[in-house]
């Protein structure tokens, strides 16, 4: 295997209320060409701040540290990138900073509501991927004199499929642009491109969903959306940030499903960005734990769940609530 | 006599040129001191459910017997008396709070409305809430949106519990909290559960929880009860397929090692 991309000791803090607040904290690591690589953890573990540095996404008034070299063939000289015209808000509240409730069953130290002093807050450690009017200054961190291009060569799927899609512009035009702008292809070229990526993602009578709005179309379905979109100009990497959690269990299962066969048919990279450890099993092939913006460790999945050299892996993988799971309370007729 | 009966529960709503029925004849109870869970896919009418048993909605048809009365016909301060018995926590507490309130302000609401306890009571009250949820007192004076996700989901369950409820209904509460986290927070429910008797109406799309906390489950599709029963083994062996699907979706860790 070869490296598709090498992050060497990256580091990246957000500025807020005046003070310097860490996000990622000298991660290395490098992501194998081909490969199916999940990132996980919790809230403020840095997982979003590390795809949005991949992607060239991090705001103004993130400060970055280390390296990130690609390995991409045709990659273009810098500054010649073109800005997404949307942006999400990006801003993980999920989880507690602290608070302490003794001897609980489900609970372990490891994780969760500690209150560890190197806790990065959820309240502000992860929020500043958004900046004003949606443009966005690129980050100078490619060290290479070659940069991937957002859309061309990453295509990024984010949580919220509304935060990357126009709403007033029928689907199957803005999925159309994106294969314009890249593939230099006319307009009827595109349009069809267009029409055969929405077959590709399975929206059902693609016809009448190139012409949806966004808000016509379920949950699921703009997801889908969002995914032909991020793929449309053929990159060599697709990063998916919890592309899946605010889905149902049924429409997160088929969405995952629909990433694994685009992947594997266009044999693109897949960078998973998860706090479900559980999801990121299924679908990759390793798995890197963050915690407080570090990188605790990095192996194939089966060593991560079934042979975890980290206690804090162990007790992400106990808190698990699996359907095969011993029983949490006592069988039987409520008190 | 079951703390909660609801029967033929029907809402519908407008959607472009007819309705959908969000809940169509809806049936289940709930005993005291019993978790009932409700899990279904998006869209299957879980949240109307919720907002229909709390009289947030009102429904196009059936019936909801509360502590042995008719709740759809009570009103004023019977109304009142019995909403105290009843209470709920969401998905996200800050949608619910005004987040510049503090914590004390919105834990001094209930117990001054419900006149629970005097003025110069209420503080002690308050810090007496606040320990049994798991927070220090110190978090009184603390805004709703200076504290954490889940220091706010204690806090909305702090809330709940201040007028001694039967009832707490529950919509994805911990669905958004990290797993540690959520850990916490259903020990805290189960334990509150074994103490007071509170019975939950646990709303869900997560079987996994569902299995960990709930006594029964009715899973619902598109507004009807697809099936129900003893939570295990509606989940070890679903009859419907909805049911089949959703524990087909559910993610598996596949540990070859014992946890
Ligand atoms: N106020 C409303 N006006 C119109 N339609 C509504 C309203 N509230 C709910 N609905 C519709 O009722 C149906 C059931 O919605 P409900 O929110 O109860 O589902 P749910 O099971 O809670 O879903 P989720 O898992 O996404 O929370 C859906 O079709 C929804 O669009
Ligand atoms: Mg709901």
């Amino acid at each position: 295997m070869t490296a598709l991309l090498s992050i060497r000791d990256l580091t990246v803090s957000y500025r807020g209320d005046g003070r310097e607040v860490p996000a990622l904290r000298g991660v290395s690591l490098e992501i194998e060409a081909g490969e199916r690589l999940a990132i996980i953890g919790e809230s403020g573990s840095g997982k979003s701040t590390l795809a949005l540095a991949i992607a060239g996404l991090l705001a103004r008034g993130a400060r970055i540290g280390g390296a990130i070299e690609w390995a991409m063939p045709n990659l273009q000289m810098p500054h010649s990138f073109a800005p997404p015209s949307v942006l999400p808000d990006i801003s993980p509240t999920r989880g507690e900073i602290s608070s302490s409730v003794a001897g609980t069953s489900f609970s372990t130290s490891m994780i969760g509501e500690s209150g560890n002093e190197k806790a990065i807050s959820p309240l502000v450690g992860e929020m500043s991927g958004r900046t004003e009017g949606g443009a966005v200054e690129r980050r100078p961190l490619h060290l290479g004199s070659a940069v991937p291009r957002l859309g061309r060569d990453i295509g990024f799927v984010f949580q919220d499929p509304s935060s990357s899609l126009d709403p007033v512009m029928p689907v199957g035009k803005q999925i159309a642009e994106v294969a314009l702008t890249h593939l230099g292809l006319s307009w009827p070229q595109a349009y069809a491109h267009a029409k055969t990526l929405l077959e590709r993602v399975r929206l059902p009578d693609p016809d009448a969903s190139m012409r949806a709005y966004p808000h016509q179309l379920s949950g699921g379905q703009k997801q889908r959306v969002a995914i032909a979109a991020a793929i449309a100009a053929g990159p060599k990497l697709l990063i998916a940030d919890e592309a899946t959690s605010a889905l149902d269990t049924i429409v997160q299962a088929e969405i995952v499903s629909l990433i694994r066969r685009l992947v594997a048919e266009d044999g693109m990279t897949l960078l998973f960005i998860s706090h479900d450890i559980a999801l990121a099993a299924e679908l990759a092939e390793r798995i890197a734990v963050f915690r407080y913006g570090e990188l605790l460790e990095l192996g194939t999945t089966a060593q991560i769940v079934n042979a975890p050299r980290h206690a804090y892996t162990r007790a992400l993988l106990d808190a698990h609530l699996g359907l095969d799971a011993g029983p949490l309370r006592q069988a039987g007729a409520p008190a | 006599m079951s703390l909660l009966a609801v029967s033929g529960l029907t809402k519908r709503y407008r959607r472009g040129g007819g309705t959908v029925a969000a809940v169509d004849g809806v049936a289940f109870a709930i005993e005291p001191g019993e978790t009932l869970a409700l899990a279904g896919p998006s869209g299957s009418g879980k949240s109307t459910i919720a907002r229909l048993v709390l009289r947030l909605t009102e429904p196009d048809a059936g019936t909801i017997q509360f502590e042995g009365a008719d709740f759809r016909s009570l009103g004023g301060s019977a109304l009142r008396a019995r909403r105290a018995r009843l209470q709920m926590v969401f998905q996200d507490p800050l949608a619910a709070f005004n987040p510049r309130a503090t914590v004390a302000r919105v834990l001094d609401d209930p117990l001054r409305i419900h006149g629970i306890a005097s003025r110069t009571e209420r503080p002690r009250r308050i810090a007496a809430l606040l320990e049994r949820v798991g927070l220090g007192a110190d978090l009184a004076p603390r805004a709703i949106h200076e504290i954490s996700g889940g220091q706010r989901q204690r806090v909305a369950i702090a809330r709940a519990i201040a007028t001694k409820p039967s009832l707490i209904v529950l919509d994805e509460a911990v669905s958004a909290l990290d797993v540690s986290v959520r850990g916490r927070i259903l020990d805290l429910l189960l334990d509150l559960q074994a103490t007071e008797r509170i019975a939950y109406l646990f709303i869900s799309h997560d079987l996994g929880v569902v299995r960990a906390v709930a006594h029964r489950l009715v899973i619902l599709d598109a507004g009807r009860v697809a099936e129900s029963g003893d939570a295990r083994a509606v989940i070890g062996n679903p009859q419907s397929a909805i049911g089949r699907a959703l524990v087909a979706a559910a993610p598996r860790l596949n540990r070859t090692t014992a946890p």
